[in-house]
Protein backbone atom coordinates (compact mmCIF):
# COMPACT_ATOMS: atom_id res chain seq x y z
CA UNK A 1 0.00 0.00 0.00
CA UNK A 2 1.63 3.24 -1.09
CA UNK A 3 0.74 6.86 -0.42
CA UNK A 4 -1.13 7.35 -3.69
CA UNK A 5 -3.42 4.43 -2.84
CA UNK A 6 -4.12 5.73 0.64
CA UNK A 7 -5.01 9.22 -0.62
CA UNK A 8 -7.21 7.74 -3.34
CA UNK A 9 -8.97 5.44 -0.88
CA UNK A 10 -9.78 8.37 1.40
CA UNK A 11 -11.14 10.37 -1.57
CA UNK A 12 -13.08 7.30 -2.74
CA UNK A 13 -14.68 6.80 0.69
CA UNK A 14 -15.72 10.45 0.73
CA UNK A 15 -17.22 10.15 -2.76
CA UNK A 16 -19.09 6.97 -1.80
CA UNK A 17 -20.76 8.96 0.98
CA UNK A 18 -21.49 11.97 -1.23
CA UNK A 19 -22.87 9.69 -3.94
CA UNK A 20 -25.61 8.49 -1.59
CA UNK A 21 -26.76 12.09 -1.21
CA UNK A 22 -27.18 12.88 -4.93
CA UNK A 23 -30.00 11.75 -7.18
CA UNK A 24 -33.09 12.73 -9.11
CA UNK A 25 -35.08 13.09 -5.88
CA UNK A 26 -32.74 15.95 -4.94
CA UNK A 27 -29.66 16.54 -2.80
CA UNK A 28 -29.57 15.23 0.73
CA UNK A 29 -30.51 12.09 2.62
CA UNK A 30 -33.38 10.41 0.76
CA UNK A 31 -35.92 8.05 2.24
CA UNK A 32 -34.78 4.55 3.00
CA UNK A 33 -36.25 2.94 -0.13
CA UNK A 34 -34.42 5.30 -2.51
CA UNK A 35 -31.20 5.03 -0.51
CA UNK A 36 -31.17 1.25 -0.31
CA UNK A 37 -32.75 0.20 -3.63
CA UNK A 38 -31.54 2.93 -6.00
CA UNK A 39 -28.57 4.97 -4.78
CA UNK A 40 -26.67 2.22 -2.98
CA UNK A 41 -26.55 -0.26 -5.92
CA UNK A 42 -25.69 2.55 -8.31
CA UNK A 43 -22.90 3.91 -6.09
CA UNK A 44 -21.33 0.53 -5.43
CA UNK A 45 -21.61 -0.53 -9.08
CA UNK A 46 -19.91 2.68 -10.26
CA UNK A 47 -17.03 2.05 -7.84
CA UNK A 48 -16.74 -1.67 -8.66
CA UNK A 49 -17.01 -1.32 -12.45
CA UNK A 50 -14.53 1.57 -12.35
CA UNK A 51 -12.13 -0.39 -10.14
CA UNK A 52 -12.21 -3.31 -12.57
CA UNK A 53 -11.61 -1.07 -15.56
CA UNK A 54 -8.81 0.97 -13.94
CA UNK A 55 -6.97 -2.11 -12.69
CA UNK A 56 -7.44 -3.95 -16.00
CA UNK A 57 -5.99 -0.98 -17.86
CA UNK A 58 -2.93 -0.91 -15.60
CA UNK A 59 -2.39 -4.67 -15.95
CA UNK A 60 -2.83 -4.62 -19.74
CA UNK A 61 -0.45 -1.69 -20.13
CA UNK A 62 2.12 -3.51 -18.00
CA UNK A 63 1.68 -7.00 -19.42
CA UNK A 64 1.64 -5.85 -23.06
CA UNK A 65 4.16 -3.03 -22.47
CA UNK A 66 1.92 -0.75 -24.47
CA UNK A 67 0.78 2.60 -23.05
CA UNK A 68 -2.34 2.56 -25.25
CA UNK A 69 -3.63 -0.75 -23.90
CA UNK A 70 -7.12 -0.35 -22.43
CA UNK A 71 -9.93 -2.91 -22.25
CA UNK A 72 -12.17 -0.53 -24.21
CA UNK A 73 -9.70 0.42 -26.95
CA UNK A 74 -8.63 -3.20 -27.36
CA UNK A 75 -12.24 -4.27 -27.93
CA UNK A 76 -12.47 -6.52 -24.86
CA UNK A 77 -15.21 -4.32 -23.39
CA UNK A 78 -17.07 -4.37 -26.70
CA UNK A 79 -16.89 -8.16 -26.94
CA UNK A 80 -18.16 -8.42 -23.35
CA UNK A 81 -21.09 -6.10 -24.18
CA UNK A 82 -21.79 -8.22 -27.27
CA UNK A 83 -21.96 -11.36 -25.12
CA UNK A 84 -24.35 -9.60 -22.73
CA UNK A 85 -26.52 -8.33 -25.60
CA UNK A 86 -26.91 -11.80 -27.08
CA UNK A 87 -27.74 -13.34 -23.70
CA UNK A 88 -30.16 -10.57 -22.74
CA UNK A 89 -32.15 -10.07 -25.94
CA UNK A 90 -32.33 -13.71 -26.92
CA UNK A 91 -33.76 -14.81 -23.62
CA UNK A 92 -30.75 -16.67 -22.18
CA UNK A 93 -30.32 -14.14 -19.35
CA UNK A 94 -33.86 -14.80 -18.12
CA UNK A 95 -33.29 -18.57 -18.12
CA UNK A 96 -30.92 -18.72 -15.15
CA UNK A 97 -29.20 -16.28 -12.79
CA UNK A 98 -25.63 -15.58 -13.77
CA UNK A 99 -26.25 -16.16 -17.48
CA UNK A 100 -25.89 -12.42 -18.21
CA UNK A 101 -22.46 -11.86 -16.60
CA UNK A 102 -21.48 -15.36 -17.73
CA UNK A 103 -22.17 -14.54 -21.36
CA UNK A 104 -20.39 -11.18 -21.04
CA UNK A 105 -17.33 -12.89 -19.56
CA UNK A 106 -17.43 -15.46 -22.35
CA UNK A 107 -17.48 -12.55 -24.83
CA UNK A 108 -14.55 -10.90 -23.05
CA UNK A 109 -12.59 -14.18 -23.04
CA UNK A 110 -13.20 -14.67 -26.77
CA UNK A 111 -12.13 -11.05 -27.28
CA UNK A 112 -8.85 -11.66 -25.43
CA UNK A 113 -8.27 -14.80 -27.47
CA UNK A 114 -8.97 -13.11 -30.79
CA UNK A 115 -6.76 -10.18 -29.83
CA UNK A 116 -3.83 -12.53 -29.24
CA UNK A 117 -4.57 -14.36 -32.50
CA UNK A 118 -4.96 -11.16 -34.58
CA UNK A 119 -1.85 -9.43 -33.35
CA UNK A 120 0.36 -12.53 -33.51
CA UNK A 121 3.64 -12.34 -31.65
CA UNK A 122 3.96 -8.56 -31.78
CA UNK A 123 1.87 -8.03 -28.63
CA UNK A 124 3.57 -4.82 -27.64
CA UNK A 125 3.70 -3.05 -31.00
CA UNK A 126 1.16 -0.95 -32.85
CA UNK A 127 -0.26 -4.13 -34.42
CA UNK A 128 -1.89 -4.88 -31.05
CA UNK A 129 -3.74 -1.57 -31.07
CA UNK A 130 -4.79 -2.05 -34.69
CA UNK A 131 -6.09 -5.51 -33.84
CA UNK A 132 -7.97 -3.93 -30.95
CA UNK A 133 -9.50 -1.30 -33.22
CA UNK A 134 -10.64 -4.05 -35.59
CA UNK A 135 -12.06 -6.10 -32.72
CA UNK A 136 -13.89 -3.03 -31.33
CA UNK A 137 -15.43 -2.23 -34.70
CA UNK A 138 -16.50 -5.82 -35.14
CA UNK A 139 -18.04 -5.97 -31.66
CA UNK A 140 -19.98 -2.70 -32.22
CA UNK A 141 -21.25 -3.95 -35.58
CA UNK A 142 -22.41 -7.24 -34.08
CA UNK A 143 -24.07 -5.43 -31.16
CA UNK A 144 -26.05 -3.30 -33.61
CA UNK A 145 -26.85 -6.35 -35.74
CA UNK A 146 -27.93 -8.52 -32.79
CA UNK A 147 -30.13 -5.71 -31.47
CA UNK A 148 -31.77 -5.00 -34.81
CA UNK A 149 -32.56 -8.70 -35.25
CA UNK A 150 -33.91 -9.05 -31.70
CA UNK A 151 -37.67 -9.56 -31.37
CA UNK A 152 -38.06 -6.24 -29.57
CA UNK A 153 -39.27 -2.83 -30.75
CA UNK A 154 -37.09 -0.99 -28.21
CA UNK A 155 -33.86 -2.80 -28.99
CA UNK A 156 -32.63 -0.13 -31.39
CA UNK A 157 -33.01 2.53 -28.72
CA UNK A 158 -30.99 0.36 -26.34
CA UNK A 159 -27.94 0.25 -28.60
CA UNK A 160 -26.76 3.47 -26.94
CA UNK A 161 -26.74 1.77 -23.55
CA UNK A 162 -24.58 -1.10 -24.73
CA UNK A 163 -22.21 1.12 -26.70
CA UNK A 164 -22.03 4.09 -24.31
CA UNK A 165 -22.77 2.50 -20.94
CA UNK A 166 -24.82 3.72 -18.02
CA UNK A 167 -25.79 2.98 -14.43
CA UNK A 168 -29.25 4.53 -14.27
CA UNK A 169 -31.83 2.53 -12.32
CA UNK A 170 -29.60 -0.47 -11.70
CA UNK A 171 -30.82 -2.71 -8.88
CA UNK A 172 -29.34 -4.69 -6.00
CA UNK A 173 -29.78 -7.74 -8.24
CA UNK A 174 -27.34 -6.22 -10.75
CA UNK A 175 -24.91 -5.61 -7.90
CA UNK A 176 -25.21 -9.24 -6.77
CA UNK A 177 -24.58 -10.47 -10.33
CA UNK A 178 -21.58 -8.31 -11.17
CA UNK A 179 -19.96 -7.66 -7.79
CA UNK A 180 -18.45 -11.10 -7.02
CA UNK A 181 -16.80 -11.69 -10.43
CA UNK A 182 -15.39 -8.15 -10.49
CA UNK A 183 -13.91 -8.59 -7.01
CA UNK A 184 -12.52 -12.02 -7.92
CA UNK A 185 -10.96 -10.63 -11.10
CA UNK A 186 -9.42 -7.72 -9.19
CA UNK A 187 -8.01 -10.05 -6.52
CA UNK A 188 -6.37 -12.12 -9.26
CA UNK A 189 -4.96 -9.08 -11.07
CA UNK A 190 -3.58 -7.48 -7.89
CA UNK A 191 -1.36 -10.53 -7.34
CA UNK A 192 0.37 -10.06 -10.71
CA UNK A 193 2.45 -7.03 -9.60
CA UNK A 194 5.86 -8.69 -9.30
CA UNK A 195 5.40 -10.66 -12.52
CA UNK A 196 4.53 -7.46 -14.38
CA UNK A 197 7.62 -5.76 -12.95
CA UNK A 198 9.73 -8.61 -14.34
CA UNK A 199 7.90 -8.45 -17.69
CA UNK A 200 8.74 -4.75 -17.99
CA UNK A 201 12.32 -5.81 -18.65
CA UNK A 202 11.14 -7.52 -21.84
CA UNK A 203 9.75 -10.99 -22.42
CA UNK A 204 13.13 -12.57 -23.11
CA UNK A 205 14.78 -11.12 -19.98
CA UNK A 206 11.77 -12.00 -17.87
CA UNK A 207 11.91 -15.57 -19.15
CA UNK A 208 15.60 -15.86 -18.20
CA UNK A 209 14.65 -14.64 -14.70
CA UNK A 210 12.41 -17.69 -14.52
CA UNK A 211 9.10 -15.93 -15.18
CA UNK A 212 6.50 -18.09 -16.94
CA UNK A 213 5.58 -15.42 -19.53
CA UNK A 214 2.74 -17.31 -21.22
CA UNK A 215 1.18 -18.20 -17.89
CA UNK A 216 1.38 -14.58 -16.74
CA UNK A 217 -0.40 -13.35 -19.86
CA UNK A 218 -3.01 -16.05 -19.36
CA UNK A 219 -3.63 -15.04 -15.73
CA UNK A 220 -3.88 -11.40 -16.80
CA UNK A 221 -6.44 -12.37 -19.47
CA UNK A 222 -8.53 -14.31 -16.95
CA UNK A 223 -8.50 -11.43 -14.46
CA UNK A 224 -9.40 -8.86 -17.12
CA UNK A 225 -12.13 -11.15 -18.43
CA UNK A 226 -13.72 -11.43 -14.99
CA UNK A 227 -13.45 -7.74 -14.08
CA UNK A 228 -14.31 -6.20 -17.46
CA UNK A 229 -16.82 -8.84 -18.54
CA UNK A 230 -18.94 -8.69 -15.40
CA UNK A 231 -18.79 -4.89 -15.45
CA UNK A 232 -19.99 -4.66 -19.04
CA UNK A 233 -22.87 -7.03 -18.29
CA UNK A 234 -24.49 -4.49 -15.97
CA UNK A 235 -23.07 -1.14 -17.10
CA UNK A 236 -22.70 -1.55 -20.87
CA UNK A 237 -19.57 -0.46 -22.69
CA UNK A 238 -17.68 2.21 -20.76
CA UNK A 239 -14.47 3.29 -22.41
CA UNK A 240 -11.27 5.10 -21.53
CA UNK A 241 -11.24 4.55 -17.74
CA UNK A 242 -8.55 1.89 -18.10
CA UNK A 243 -6.53 4.15 -20.40
CA UNK A 244 -6.72 7.38 -18.42
CA UNK A 245 -6.30 6.18 -14.84
CA UNK A 246 -2.84 4.53 -15.04
CA UNK A 247 -1.53 7.54 -17.01
CA UNK A 248 -2.85 10.00 -14.44
CA UNK A 249 -1.28 7.99 -11.63
CA UNK A 250 2.17 7.25 -13.08
CA UNK A 251 3.62 10.63 -12.00
CA UNK A 252 2.65 9.95 -8.36
CA UNK A 253 2.84 6.15 -8.12
CA UNK A 254 5.95 5.68 -10.24
CA UNK A 255 6.71 3.88 -13.49
CA UNK A 256 6.94 0.36 -12.06
CA UNK A 257 3.87 -1.57 -13.33
CA UNK A 258 3.48 -3.47 -10.07
CA UNK A 259 3.32 -0.26 -8.03
CA UNK A 260 0.56 1.04 -10.28
CA UNK A 261 -1.97 -1.75 -9.72
CA UNK A 262 -3.56 -0.87 -6.37
CA UNK A 263 -3.65 2.89 -7.10
CA UNK A 264 -5.19 2.22 -10.53
CA UNK A 265 -7.92 0.13 -8.95
CA UNK A 266 -8.75 2.87 -6.43
CA UNK A 267 -8.34 5.51 -9.14
CA UNK A 268 -10.69 3.74 -11.56
CA UNK A 269 -13.35 3.47 -8.87
CA UNK A 270 -12.89 7.17 -8.01
CA UNK A 271 -13.00 8.32 -11.63
CA UNK A 272 -16.11 6.37 -12.60
CA UNK A 273 -17.93 7.33 -9.41
CA UNK A 274 -17.04 10.97 -10.09
CA UNK A 275 -18.28 10.69 -13.69
CA UNK A 276 -21.51 9.07 -12.50
CA UNK A 277 -21.97 11.81 -9.89
CA UNK A 278 -21.58 14.38 -12.69
CA UNK A 279 -24.16 12.50 -14.77
CA UNK A 280 -26.62 12.62 -11.86
CA UNK A 281 -25.86 16.26 -11.01
CA UNK A 282 -26.18 17.50 -14.60
CA UNK A 283 -30.01 17.36 -14.82
CA UNK A 284 -30.27 19.00 -11.37
CA UNK A 285 -28.28 22.08 -12.38
CA UNK A 286 -28.69 22.22 -16.18
CA UNK A 287 -31.90 22.28 -18.24
CA UNK A 288 -31.44 18.69 -19.41
CA UNK A 289 -34.32 16.30 -20.07
CA UNK A 290 -32.38 13.31 -18.82
CA UNK A 291 -28.93 12.32 -17.60
CA UNK A 292 -25.99 12.37 -19.98
CA UNK A 293 -24.69 8.86 -20.69
CA UNK A 294 -21.88 7.71 -18.45
CA UNK A 295 -19.86 6.46 -21.43
CA UNK A 296 -20.26 9.86 -23.09
CA UNK A 297 -18.67 11.55 -20.08
CA UNK A 298 -15.75 9.09 -19.87
CA UNK A 299 -15.19 9.43 -23.64
CA UNK A 300 -15.19 13.24 -23.41
CA UNK A 301 -12.52 12.94 -20.75
CA UNK A 302 -10.62 10.10 -22.39
CA UNK A 303 -10.46 11.07 -26.05
CA UNK A 304 -8.17 14.12 -25.56
CA UNK A 305 -6.02 11.91 -23.36
CA UNK A 306 -5.72 9.33 -26.08
CA UNK A 307 -4.55 12.03 -28.51
CA UNK A 308 -1.91 13.17 -26.01
CA UNK A 309 -0.62 9.67 -25.34
CA UNK A 310 -0.64 8.80 -29.04
CA UNK A 311 1.54 11.85 -29.71
CA UNK A 312 3.96 10.81 -27.00
CA UNK A 313 4.38 7.28 -28.33
CA UNK A 314 4.50 8.30 -32.01
CA UNK A 315 8.02 7.76 -33.37
CA UNK B 1 -63.32 -15.96 -34.98
CA UNK B 2 -64.37 -12.33 -35.45
CA UNK B 3 -62.10 -12.14 -38.46
CA UNK B 4 -63.79 -15.10 -40.13
CA UNK B 5 -67.21 -13.50 -39.58
CA UNK B 6 -66.03 -10.19 -41.02
CA UNK B 7 -64.32 -11.76 -44.02
CA UNK B 8 -67.51 -13.62 -44.93
CA UNK B 9 -69.44 -10.31 -45.09
CA UNK B 10 -70.69 -9.48 -48.59
CA UNK B 11 -68.21 -7.31 -50.48
CA UNK B 12 -69.33 -3.70 -50.92
CA UNK B 13 -69.93 -2.59 -54.49
CA UNK B 14 -66.78 -1.52 -56.31
CA UNK B 15 -64.49 -3.43 -53.97
CA UNK B 16 -60.88 -2.68 -54.65
CA UNK B 17 -57.59 -3.86 -53.22
CA UNK B 18 -55.93 -1.88 -50.44
CA UNK B 19 -52.35 -2.11 -49.22
CA UNK B 20 -51.47 -0.69 -45.82
CA UNK B 21 -47.88 0.31 -45.03
CA UNK B 22 -48.29 1.37 -41.42
CA UNK B 23 -49.23 -0.45 -38.22
CA UNK B 24 -51.96 2.11 -37.48
CA UNK B 25 -53.58 2.02 -40.92
CA UNK B 26 -53.28 -1.80 -40.80
CA UNK B 27 -55.50 -1.91 -37.75
CA UNK B 28 -58.12 0.52 -39.11
CA UNK B 29 -58.23 -1.39 -42.39
CA UNK B 30 -58.66 -4.78 -40.70
CA UNK B 31 -61.40 -3.42 -38.41
CA UNK B 32 -63.26 -1.65 -41.22
CA UNK B 33 -62.78 -3.73 -44.35
CA UNK B 34 -60.70 -6.93 -43.93
CA UNK B 35 -62.02 -8.23 -47.26
CA UNK B 36 -60.24 -5.36 -49.00
CA UNK B 37 -56.78 -6.19 -47.65
CA UNK B 38 -54.23 -6.94 -50.33
CA UNK B 39 -51.36 -6.66 -47.88
CA UNK B 40 -50.54 -5.32 -44.43
CA UNK B 41 -47.28 -4.28 -42.84
CA UNK B 42 -45.76 -7.27 -40.97
CA UNK B 43 -45.94 -5.56 -37.54
CA UNK B 44 -49.72 -5.96 -37.73
CA UNK B 45 -49.14 -9.62 -36.79
CA UNK B 46 -47.28 -8.77 -33.58
CA UNK B 47 -49.67 -9.24 -30.63
CA UNK B 48 -47.67 -6.87 -28.42
CA UNK B 49 -48.15 -4.01 -30.88
CA UNK B 50 -51.31 -4.80 -32.80
CA UNK B 51 -54.88 -5.15 -31.58
CA UNK B 52 -55.78 -7.13 -34.71
CA UNK B 53 -52.78 -9.49 -34.62
CA UNK B 54 -54.98 -12.63 -34.63
CA UNK B 55 -56.83 -11.56 -37.80
CA UNK B 56 -53.69 -10.18 -39.43
CA UNK B 57 -52.02 -13.56 -39.18
CA UNK B 58 -54.44 -14.86 -41.81
CA UNK B 59 -53.91 -11.90 -44.16
CA UNK B 60 -51.00 -11.35 -46.55
CA UNK B 61 -48.25 -8.93 -45.66
CA UNK B 62 -45.71 -6.88 -47.59
CA UNK B 63 -42.59 -4.96 -46.68
CA UNK B 64 -42.89 -1.16 -47.04
CA UNK B 65 -40.90 -1.33 -50.25
CA UNK B 66 -42.06 0.41 -53.45
CA UNK B 67 -41.08 -2.47 -55.72
CA UNK B 68 -42.98 -5.06 -53.68
CA UNK B 69 -46.06 -2.83 -53.37
CA UNK B 70 -46.16 -1.95 -57.10
CA UNK B 71 -46.25 -5.65 -57.95
CA UNK B 72 -49.54 -5.96 -56.06
CA UNK B 73 -51.12 -3.20 -58.25
CA UNK B 74 -53.20 -1.82 -55.36
CA UNK B 75 -56.08 0.59 -55.96
CA UNK B 76 -55.30 2.38 -52.75
CA UNK B 77 -52.31 2.53 -50.42
CA UNK B 78 -52.78 3.64 -46.81
CA UNK B 79 -49.76 5.06 -45.01
CA UNK B 80 -48.85 7.25 -42.06
CA UNK B 81 -47.02 10.55 -41.98
CA UNK B 82 -43.90 8.97 -40.48
CA UNK B 83 -41.78 6.18 -41.88
CA UNK B 84 -41.85 4.75 -45.40
CA UNK B 85 -41.89 8.30 -46.80
CA UNK B 86 -39.54 7.48 -49.66
CA UNK B 87 -41.74 4.50 -50.53
CA UNK B 88 -44.81 6.75 -50.55
CA UNK B 89 -43.08 9.26 -52.84
CA UNK B 90 -42.08 6.51 -55.28
CA UNK B 91 -45.57 5.02 -55.33
CA UNK B 92 -47.13 8.44 -55.99
CA UNK B 93 -44.65 9.03 -58.80
CA UNK B 94 -45.89 5.82 -60.40
CA UNK B 95 -49.50 7.01 -60.21
CA UNK B 96 -50.61 4.92 -57.21
CA UNK B 97 -53.24 6.57 -55.01
CA UNK B 98 -51.73 6.98 -51.53
CA UNK B 99 -53.66 8.36 -48.57
CA UNK B 100 -51.67 9.32 -45.51
CA UNK B 101 -53.44 9.52 -42.17
CA UNK B 102 -52.53 11.20 -38.88
CA UNK B 103 -52.00 9.61 -35.50
CA UNK B 104 -54.93 10.89 -33.43
CA UNK B 105 -54.05 11.75 -29.83
CA UNK B 106 -57.56 11.90 -28.33
CA UNK B 107 -60.87 10.08 -28.63
CA UNK B 108 -62.55 12.76 -30.79
CA UNK B 109 -59.62 12.49 -33.18
CA UNK B 110 -59.98 8.71 -33.34
CA UNK B 111 -63.71 9.01 -34.06
CA UNK B 112 -63.08 11.52 -36.86
CA UNK B 113 -60.40 9.28 -38.35
CA UNK B 114 -62.55 6.14 -38.24
CA UNK B 115 -65.26 8.04 -40.16
CA UNK B 116 -62.74 9.46 -42.65
CA UNK B 117 -61.25 6.06 -43.47
CA UNK B 118 -64.63 4.30 -43.53
CA UNK B 119 -65.88 6.84 -46.09
CA UNK B 120 -62.73 6.31 -48.11
CA UNK B 121 -63.32 2.55 -48.14
CA UNK B 122 -67.07 2.88 -48.76
CA UNK B 123 -67.99 1.18 -45.47
CA UNK B 124 -69.46 4.15 -43.61
CA UNK B 125 -72.01 2.05 -41.71
CA UNK B 126 -69.26 -0.09 -40.18
CA UNK B 127 -67.35 3.04 -39.22
CA UNK B 128 -70.44 4.56 -37.62
CA UNK B 129 -71.04 1.35 -35.64
CA UNK B 130 -67.47 1.45 -34.27
CA UNK B 131 -67.82 5.13 -33.34
CA UNK B 132 -71.19 4.53 -31.66
CA UNK B 133 -69.70 1.75 -29.55
CA UNK B 134 -66.74 3.98 -28.57
CA UNK B 135 -69.06 6.78 -27.52
CA UNK B 136 -71.24 4.42 -25.51
CA UNK B 137 -68.16 3.14 -23.63
CA UNK B 138 -66.99 6.68 -22.90
CA UNK B 139 -70.47 7.78 -21.76
CA UNK B 140 -70.68 4.82 -19.40
CA UNK B 141 -67.48 5.82 -17.54
CA UNK B 142 -68.24 6.81 -13.93
CA UNK B 143 -67.86 10.57 -13.45
CA UNK B 144 -65.67 10.99 -10.41
CA UNK B 145 -62.38 12.62 -9.55
CA UNK B 146 -59.51 10.33 -8.71
CA UNK B 147 -55.96 11.16 -7.66
CA UNK B 148 -52.77 11.90 -9.58
CA UNK B 149 -51.62 9.22 -11.98
CA UNK B 150 -48.45 8.82 -14.00
CA UNK B 151 -48.50 6.88 -17.24
CA UNK B 152 -44.98 5.44 -17.30
CA UNK B 153 -44.17 3.96 -20.68
CA UNK B 154 -41.28 1.77 -21.79
CA UNK B 155 -37.90 3.38 -21.21
CA UNK B 156 -39.25 5.66 -18.48
CA UNK B 157 -41.12 8.10 -20.71
CA UNK B 158 -44.15 9.67 -19.09
CA UNK B 159 -47.21 10.31 -21.19
CA UNK B 160 -47.86 14.01 -20.99
CA UNK B 161 -50.51 16.50 -22.10
CA UNK B 162 -51.63 16.00 -25.69
CA UNK B 163 -51.05 12.24 -25.74
CA UNK B 164 -53.61 9.49 -26.11
CA UNK B 165 -52.62 8.03 -22.72
CA UNK B 166 -53.28 11.47 -21.19
CA UNK B 167 -56.74 11.48 -22.82
CA UNK B 168 -57.44 8.02 -21.38
CA UNK B 169 -56.33 9.07 -17.88
CA UNK B 170 -58.50 12.19 -17.96
CA UNK B 171 -61.52 10.35 -19.35
CA UNK B 172 -61.24 7.98 -16.38
CA UNK B 173 -61.13 10.89 -13.91
CA UNK B 174 -57.41 10.88 -13.09
CA UNK B 175 -55.19 13.94 -13.04
CA UNK B 176 -52.26 13.24 -15.35
CA UNK B 177 -49.10 13.97 -13.35
CA UNK B 178 -46.84 13.14 -16.32
CA UNK B 179 -45.13 15.81 -18.37
CA UNK B 180 -44.11 13.87 -21.46
CA UNK B 181 -40.46 13.83 -20.45
CA UNK B 182 -38.33 10.87 -19.41
CA UNK B 183 -37.99 10.19 -15.69
CA UNK B 184 -36.12 7.51 -13.79
CA UNK B 185 -37.22 5.31 -10.92
CA UNK B 186 -35.99 7.79 -8.31
CA UNK B 187 -37.86 10.74 -9.84
CA UNK B 188 -41.03 8.66 -10.01
CA UNK B 189 -40.70 7.75 -6.33
CA UNK B 190 -40.17 11.43 -5.49
CA UNK B 191 -43.39 12.33 -7.35
CA UNK B 192 -45.34 9.64 -5.41
CA UNK B 193 -48.36 9.40 -7.73
CA UNK B 194 -51.57 7.76 -6.46
CA UNK B 195 -51.39 5.42 -9.44
CA UNK B 196 -48.66 4.28 -11.78
CA UNK B 197 -49.78 2.91 -15.15
CA UNK B 198 -47.24 0.76 -16.99
CA UNK B 199 -47.34 -1.48 -20.00
CA UNK B 200 -47.91 -5.19 -19.45
CA UNK B 201 -44.59 -7.05 -19.44
CA UNK B 202 -43.98 -8.18 -23.02
CA UNK B 203 -42.92 -11.66 -24.10
CA UNK B 204 -39.51 -10.42 -25.25
CA UNK B 205 -36.76 -9.16 -22.92
CA UNK B 206 -35.98 -5.46 -23.06
CA UNK B 207 -34.30 -3.01 -20.71
CA UNK B 208 -36.96 -0.43 -21.60
CA UNK B 209 -39.76 -2.60 -20.22
CA UNK B 210 -37.72 -4.17 -17.38
CA UNK B 211 -37.48 -0.69 -15.91
CA UNK B 212 -41.17 -0.77 -14.96
CA UNK B 213 -40.47 -3.76 -12.70
CA UNK B 214 -37.66 -2.15 -10.69
CA UNK B 215 -37.95 -3.55 -7.12
CA UNK B 216 -38.09 -0.05 -5.58
CA UNK B 217 -41.48 0.49 -7.27
CA UNK B 218 -43.18 -2.45 -5.55
CA UNK B 219 -45.01 -0.21 -3.11
CA UNK B 220 -46.69 2.02 -5.73
CA UNK B 221 -50.27 1.20 -6.73
CA UNK B 222 -50.13 0.04 -10.33
CA UNK B 223 -52.34 -0.79 -13.26
CA UNK B 224 -51.01 -2.30 -16.48
CA UNK B 225 -52.16 -1.66 -20.02
CA UNK B 226 -51.57 -3.79 -23.10
CA UNK B 227 -49.34 -1.57 -25.28
CA UNK B 228 -51.29 -2.61 -28.40
CA UNK B 229 -54.23 -0.51 -27.14
CA UNK B 230 -52.23 2.72 -27.26
CA UNK B 231 -49.46 2.20 -29.85
CA UNK B 232 -51.97 3.36 -32.45
CA UNK B 233 -55.11 5.26 -31.50
CA UNK B 234 -58.16 3.24 -32.59
CA UNK B 235 -61.69 2.37 -31.53
CA UNK B 236 -60.20 -0.17 -29.11
CA UNK B 237 -58.27 2.56 -27.23
CA UNK B 238 -61.35 3.39 -25.12
CA UNK B 239 -60.72 0.08 -23.31
CA UNK B 240 -57.80 1.81 -21.59
CA UNK B 241 -60.07 4.52 -20.14
CA UNK B 242 -62.55 1.84 -19.13
CA UNK B 243 -59.86 -0.14 -17.30
CA UNK B 244 -58.43 2.97 -15.60
CA UNK B 245 -61.89 3.90 -14.32
CA UNK B 246 -62.37 0.56 -12.54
Amino acid sequence: MNRASVVLLVVLCGLLGVSLLVGAAGLGVPDWLILWQIRLPRTLLAALVGAGLGLSGAVLQGALRNPLADPGLLGIGGCAALGAVIAFYWGVAAAFAGALPGAAMLGAALGCGMLMAFSGRALSGPSLILAGVALSAMASAFIALALSLAPNPFALAEITFWLMGGLEDRTLAHLALAGPPILLGCALLLRLGRRLDALSLGEATAATLGLPVGRTLMLASVGVTLAVGAGAAVAGGIGFVGLVVPHLLRPVAGQRPGALLAPSMAGGATLLLLADLLARLAPLVLPLGSEPRLGVLTALLGAPFLVRIARQVAP
Amino acid sequence: MAAAALISCPLPAGAAGVVSLNLCTDQLLVLLAPERVQALEFLARDPTLSFVAAQARHLPWVRADAEAVLQLRPDLVLAGHYGAQTTVALLRARGVRVVQIDEPQDFAGIEAQVMQVSRLLGVEARGQALVDRMQATLRALPRRRRGRAVFWEAGGWTAGPGSLADAALRAAGWTDAGTGSRIGVEALLRDKPDLMVTETAPAFPSMATDLAWHPALRGLPRKTVAPALLTCGGPYSVQVAEMLAQ
